[in-house]
């Protein structure tokens, strides 16, 4: 469109289309510098000193190369901590994605007080992570502990039996406080996908003589997938930031360490800022790469269907 | 419809209660606990009900009797905490309903240059988790003297709350119909007057939806304060865990203190839960 060819009401709207556009960029100026100055300049950051030595304990911030990252390959606390996310995000995605579904098709059965049930359900999600933390704490404790009572009443003897004196079930136990707060996230995600499935297809298959195994294998799971997957996305990157469980109920035990009491431990107690720019960098760009596969696979099958 | 058989729906029932008995289970312990003296924590077999219910925790934290838990004053160190939580959750709430609002309707009603560069970008950084920042953010609060400020800890509530309020509160503007605003647009109102007067009031579920996410986000942090305001402007989320020592573990102050750090959650999740959902969903498909 050339200038000359402009009619009257066209270079009027132009007018207004300027006046627009700064009150436009006076709307988005808030989020701009609060998103400039507190995430992408901090992003920006993180990558530059990742390449230098900062540690305030020492002068200078001289330039040092991929040190900061080879330094991880040999780096035993590291590699133990990465085992240990590897297993919370496995133990936890599991769990949380079968009784999540499950707990999901029992509340979709309901024709009365669903609203309730799931305002209970939704509940733990809601819940301070370390108020979680030190309920579950509370729970678990050898003497007064509400487990080992109710195992005891049920005839085992776990009279002060101690949760957190073996890695496996310390990590587990870590886990059942996850999945109990995050499973509501996965529970609603598919909930609303079960609910969204016409009820017509129901009554054709059930005039056809389907049971009800078959009506879900046949007909819910294959209309849920989309839902599952990104409840499963969801969960993934949150076991991956498994944070204030474990370090309520584990402290800072490098045998139950995820990767983010390793970076935080790295950072703010032994002052490497730049090995813990380099580790938080790693492990973001892992977690978004988990989360593209999420995506990738999710846009492949949704295409097929 | 053909009725359910009776053992169907007795399963169905068994499989809810068991569902429900995990979720609130945990929490009623909460409850009951924090009403349980703390002589009856020892008693054998334990009781699931306190049998002599009392206050002496609750009146321990909030000052009607003398509590002191490693040399320091209990009362005092409560009242700020829990007064430091609802400031800097409530002030991170309303600067972050407030600043997505405007920008979603700059994005979503006038053109610009770089709009959709600029919204895309903001959005994106929800995929990026905050511990990838947080080292260079220490670094800018210590020299900006931030540290233990009401207005460091909130900013940064803000940045990392603002990509998902912006793109709930976008995806509600989208919605709208504009035939509304285009009237009041010929009766010479302006986009301020059209966003406050016209539009906040009829988005507002998304608003509510928008607020409670932002505000149980706020209110549950703990990495964040843990770094950012450790002493003065302390949370109750940092607070709570200190009522275990190295030596001795104050069971009872610390299940009155989580009753009340869940309360406000509960209230918001009981009488809000329709908004929460759809703000759940809305979320979750980013």
């Amino acid at each position: 469109m050339s200038v000359t060819s402009a009619t009257p009401t066209q270079q009027s709207y132009r007018i207004g289309g300027r006046a627009d556009a700064v009150t436009g960029v006076l709307l988005v100026l808030p989020i701009l510098l609060t998103m400039g100055g507190l995430v992408f300049y901090p992003l920006a950051s993180t990558a530059w000193d990742s390449l230098h030595r900062v540690n305030p304990m020492q002068p200078g911030t001289p330039f040092v190369g991929l040190k900061n990252y080879m330094k991880m390959f040999g780096d035993a606390e590291v590699g133990r901590s990465w085992l240990n996310t590897l297993e919370y995000v496995v133990m936890a995605v599991l769990a949380e994605t079968v009784f999540g579904i499950l707990a999901a098709a029992l509340i979709n059965q309901l024709d009365r007080g669903r609203r309730w049930v799931l305002a209970a359900v939704v509940l733990p999600w809601a819940l301070p992570g370390v108020v979680s933390g030190v309920v579950w704490q509370w729970i678990y404790s050898p003497g007064p502990g509400l487990l080992n009572a109710l195992l005891v009443r049920a005839g085992f003897d776990f009279d002060a039996h101690l949760w957190f004196n073996d890695t496996t079930s310390a990590m587990l136990c870590i886990t059942v406080v996850h999945v109990w707060r995050m499973m509501p996230l996965t529970i609603v995600i598919v909930l609303a996908a079960m609910q969204s499935i016409p009820s017509e297809l129901y009554e054709a298959a059930r005039m056809d003589g389907a049971s009800r195994a078959g009506m879900f294998r046949l007909i819910t799971l294959p209309l849920i997938r989309s839902a599952i997957a990104v409840a499963m996305t969801n969960a993934t990157v949150s076991a991956f930031n498994l944070f204030d469980e474990a370090i309520v109920l584990a402290h800072n035990s490098v045998e139950t360490r995820p990767i983010l009491i390793q970076i935080y431990l790295e950072a703010f107690k032994k002052f490497n800022f730049s090995y813990g720019m380099a580790l938080s960098l790693v492990v973001t760009l892992i977690s978004l790469l988990i989360s593209l596969g999420y995506v990738l696979r999710i846009q492949r099958t949704t295409r097929l269907e | 419809m053909t009725r359910t058989p009776i053992y169907i729906r007795i399963a169905v029932w068994a499989g809810v209660a068991v569902l429900l008995l995990w979720s609130l289970a945990p929490i009623y312990w909460t409850l009951a606990s924090s009403i349980t003296p703390t002589v009856e924590f020892s008693d054998k077999p334990l009781h699931l009900f306190p049998q002599m219910p009392t206050s002496e925790h609750y009146q321990r934290l909030v000052g009607l009797m003398d509590g002191h838990f490693g040399g320091v004053d209990v009362a005092q160190g409560f009242r700020l905490a829990l007064f430091n939580s609802i400031v800097t959750s409530a002030a991170a709430t309303v600067l972050c309903v407030l600043f997505s609002l405007l920008a979603a309707y700059a994005f979503a009603r006038l053109e610009f240059w770089g709009r959709d560069i600029l919204f895309y970008a903001v959005v994106a950084t929800m995929a990026i988790p905050g511990y990838a920042v947080i080292i260079p953010l220490f670094r800018l609060m210590v020299a900006t003297g931030q540290i233990d400020s009401y207005l460091g800890v909130t900013l940064i509530y803000v940045s990392a709350f603002l990509p998902l309020s912006l793109w709930l509160m976008k995806g509600v503007l989208d919605a709208l119909p504009r035939s509304l605003e285009e009237a009041a647009r010929m009766d010479g109102a302006g986009h301020l007057r059209i966003l406050f007067w016209i539009i906040a009031p009829i988005s507002a579920p998304g608003l509510t939806a928008t607020a409670i996410l932002t505000f149980l986000g706020a209110w549950g942090q703990y990495v964040v304060p843990l770094i950012f305001s450790p002493k003065q402007a302390k949370p109750l989320t940092v607070l709570i865990p200190e009522f275990a020592g190295k030596n001795f573990v104050d069971y009872g102050l610390i299940m009155a203190g989580g009753s009340i750090a869940i309360v406000v959650p509960c209230l918001l999740v009981i009488f809000l839960n329709r908004y929460l959902i759809s703000g759940l969903l809305a979320g979750s498909g980013k």
